[in-house]
């Protein structure tokens, strides 16, 4: 279905290659995975596919690559449109119209296609993402998982026989994005539709892949059974370090498989709770909080405190209220009803009535979007005014960010950055005012495994070592198991759950870690667990 | 509820628009933006433009304040009563016939107030006619010579909503950062940032989409007028020609 052979592609006004020499093949009704490194060329790879690269961006392609027969050399993306669907990154940004069913039919208008035909279809459509209820809804108003099955939906109305997805859940939360999946595997088995998609979170996406075609840093690829490849590289699931762990003989990439071999383990190993640790004083109480949108009701009644030294993960489903929650605390949605008070004991100090500037200083905070925070031309001024900003000898913020990240360069433009650099700078310049509560808002998004362990160590550090009082809103399972010491869910702006990590994320089946599904029932959600366990029992 | 032709309300408030200027008279001019104002709640749509109407008579009263300003400060003299009088600005001798400043007669300010207000209310109306219609809508019903010239000017205008909503983000983000007032650069360059990324992505996105490909396009659910649809706009011009005779 896809063939790529020798190709090569640099972009314009560039030295280095963003692909060499590639060749593979991909057969019909195949699903592959694409990894790498952030910046690997990952997303230059999936658009090459339908020929946005090279005609649509520019650059010098170098081989040959055939789509069910036609060159991307000589067709243009729109002469592919009724054989390739491409997904991007951010749905949102690629919806041309403003409600669920004329987006669908914009493709097929295009094409000219007549009104009975594109009935029929986007019928169809709407019922293989299951969006049929919401046909005639405004788009703005569709929740994340709902806005990426319209992308898919509006591919899959043209029938493709490829369909290519470039992190299709990474803004989703582990409901979401299962149902992504399954729409996925279903399309691959009962239609035969080629899937070829990115993504960074591999633990959700590694047993539906039937192939991976791996991007190493040198542009050196390769492509085989994830078995095969994961063992090449660092890049791998909790369930292959799992697997490396205990020495299996098979390196398993689903749940089922994994627990197969490794039944000795959970029969015998003691249990060897986590290390405890003694959280601090009440840094950040929450009081009966009520908060909201014009008449939108975000926060219901929200009670809680957080401690210094302790690190908190926020979780819940798109729109349950965890961005409101953060917002309240950093002060940008003002409260209907309730407190937020800082500090304890009788020096706490009600957040409401104090200054914007004086809040700030408190409370370090990481958007969703980390590059809102710089507008400067180069890193190295970025950090020149956070020394200032903060008062603090030149240099300090890029002293620390080297500390960090020693191989980032100090001239080069924040934008061109790759996701975790750019996260690591805005991180070097918020702490650099060593705040007592850092806030960070879904920080994982489109970070690969090096990028987030790097994240957690920094977030270990602060929350133990100068007792900063951590919360952290994510979709990300592994993320929180690894580093969390306690999790509060929520649910339509309510608090449902709020215990130790261990308990919260062992109660619900949904959000349960890779590790801790392998080894249910024991309570272990990281290979680290496993380890201390089996240690123990030495 | 089936959705209303989209001229059925651009029909209506243009013939209103049309009786508000023929009647001038403010009595005429107020009950037309109360009548709207009513149409508006019952037919708001949902969506980025549900909003247009509030803008539109924020826009009116900064418009009626704008005109009652250079009433008073500019303009020709007229006779009646003085309720006060400004100091006066001399001009040159070939500027004749302008005077700055002087008495300000009652007449003089009401005048300026009642055009201040016709004109303001044909902008409400405008508003109002955008808030139940959304122009996307407007622009699916063009001839198809002129179709693609819609579909750009719909690109154009669905990015304008997420302007908005990114400046608000941007500018959130910045305050927090300094707990100070960011500056406009500093909304600006991610901003700029931002929509160019976005429009490129967009762009991509149409492309991909086959968009251009063929040189006549198909419509998806054609719209007709439905019996209520003519009864809107009969009603709106029932009160356009009211408007006029009286």
């Amino acid at each position: 279905m896809i063939t790529f052979s020798r190709v090569s592609l640099i972009y314009p006004h560039s030295t280095t290659t963003v692909i060499e020499d590639l060749s593979f093949e991909i057969s019909e009704g195949e699903m592959v995975l694409v990894m790498g490194h952030t910046g690997s060329g990952k997303s230059s790879l999936l658009r090459l596919i339908n020929g946005l690269v090279p005609h649509h961006t520019g650059g010098i392609l170098g081989g040959e690559i055939i789509v069910d027969g036609y060159s991307t050399r000589s067709s243009k993306p729109g002469e592919l449109a009724g054989i390739v669907g491409i997904v991007g990154q951010n749905p949102l940004a690629s919806f041309v119209t403003d409600t669920v069913e004329d987006e669908l039919a914009f493709g097929m208008e295009s094409l000219n296609y007549p009104p009975d035909v594109m009935r029929k279809r986007i019928e169809e459509a709407l019922d293989q993402v299951g969006l049929a209820p919401l046909r005639q809804r405004n788009i703005a108003t569709l929740s994340g998982g709902e806005q990426q099955r319209l992308a898919i939906a509006s591919a899959l109305v043209m029938h493709p026989k490829v369909l290519v997805l470039d992190e299709p859940t990474s803004a989703l939360d582990p409901i979401a994005s299962e149902e992504i999946l399954a729409i996925l595997h279903r399309l691959v088995h009962d239609l035969s539709v080629t899937v070829v998609l990115a993504e960074h979170r591999l633990e959700r996406v590694i047993g539906y892949v039937d192939r991976i075609l791996l991007i190493e840093g040198d542009g050196a690829t390769s492509i085989g059974e994830p078995s095969e490849i994961l063992q090449k590289t660092d890049l791998v699931p909790p369930i292959v370090r799992l697997s490396r762990a205990l020495s299996l003989d098979v390196i398993g990439t689903s749940t089922r498989e994994v627990r197969k071999q490794s039944e000795e383990i959970r029969l015998t190993a003691p249990d060897a709770p986590r290390p405890a640790f003694n959280v601090g004083e009440v840094s950040l109480t929450f009081a009966d909080v009520v908060a909201g949108y014009g008449d939108k009701t975000a926060l219901n009644g929200i009670s809680l405190q957080l401690h210094q030294g302790e690190i908190t993960a926020l979780m819940g489903r798109n729109g349950a209220g965890k961005s409101s929650l953060i917002k309240s605390a950093v002060g940008i949605l003002s409260l209907t009803s309730g407190a937020i008070s800082f500090g304890s004991g009788s020096s706490a100090k009600n957040l409401t009535g104090i200054a914007q500037r004086e809040r700030s200083k408190l409370i370090g905070y990481i958007p969703q979007e980390p590059g809102d925070l710089l507008y400067l031309s180069t890193v190295e001024e970025e950090c020149a005014r956070s020394d200032r900003d903060h008062k603090l000898i030149n240099g300090t913020t890029l002293a620390s960010l080297h500390q960090m990240l020693p191989t980032i360069s100090a001239q080069s433009h924040p934008r061109d950055l790759s996701e975790g650099e750019r996260l690591s700078l805005v991180l070097a310049i918020v702490l650099a005012g060593s705040p007592d509560l850092l806030i960070l808002d879904e920080p994982t998004r489109g970070l690969d495994y090096e990028a987030k362990n790097r994240l957690m160590a920094l977030l270990h550090e602060r929350a133990r070592r100068d007792g900063t009082c951590v919360l952290m809103a994510t979709h990300d399972v592994e993320i929180v198991a690894e580093v969390a010491d306690r999790t509060i869910f929520l649910a339509d702006g309510e608090k449902v759950a709020d215990g130790s990590t261990l308990e919260v994320l062992l109660a619900s089946p949904a959000f349960a870690p890779q590790v801790a599904k392998v080894m249910s029932p024991r309570p272990w959600l990281t290979v680290g667990d496993v380890l201390r366990s089996q240690s123990s029992s030495q | 509820m089936k959705a209303f032709h989209p001229l059925t309300f651009w029909a209506l408030f243009s013939s209103l628009t049309v009786g508000v200027i023929a009647a001038d008279s403010a009595i005429v001019a107020l009950s037309a933006v109360g009548g709207a104002a009513l149409i508006v709640k019952f037919y708001k749509q949902d969506g980025p433009w549900r909003m247009s109407f509030q803008w539109s008579l924020l826009a009116g009263l900064v418009l009626i304040a704008i005109r009652a300003l250079t009433g008073i400060l500019i303009g020709v003299p007229r006779i009646g009563e003085v309720l006060f009088t400004l100091p006066r600005l001399s001009l040159p001798s070939w500027l004749p016939g302008i005077r700055i400043g002087g008495p300000v007669t009652w007449e003089r300010l009401s005048s300026s107030l009642h055009e201040g207000l016709i004109i303001a209310t044909v902008i409400a109306l405008f508003g109002a006619a955008n808030s139940v219609t959304s122009p996307h809508k407007l622009l699916r019903i063009l001839p198809s010579r002129v179709y693609q010239l819609g579909v750009t000017l719909t690109i154009a205008t669905s990015v304008f909503p997420q302007l908005i909503t990114s400046i608000s983000r941007i500018r959130q983000a910045q305050f927090l950062r300094s707990g100070a007032k960011p500056r406009i650069g500093q909304i600006a360059i991610p901003l700029l940032e931002e929509s160019l990324a976005r429009a490129v992505n967009l762009a991509e996105a149409m492309e991909a989409r086959g968009f251009g490909q063929s040189k006549s396009q198909s419509r998806y659910r054609p719209i007709n007028y439905a019996p209520r649809d003519l009864f809107w706009i009969g009603f709106g011009f029932l009160s356009a020609t009211a408007m006029v005779a009286l």
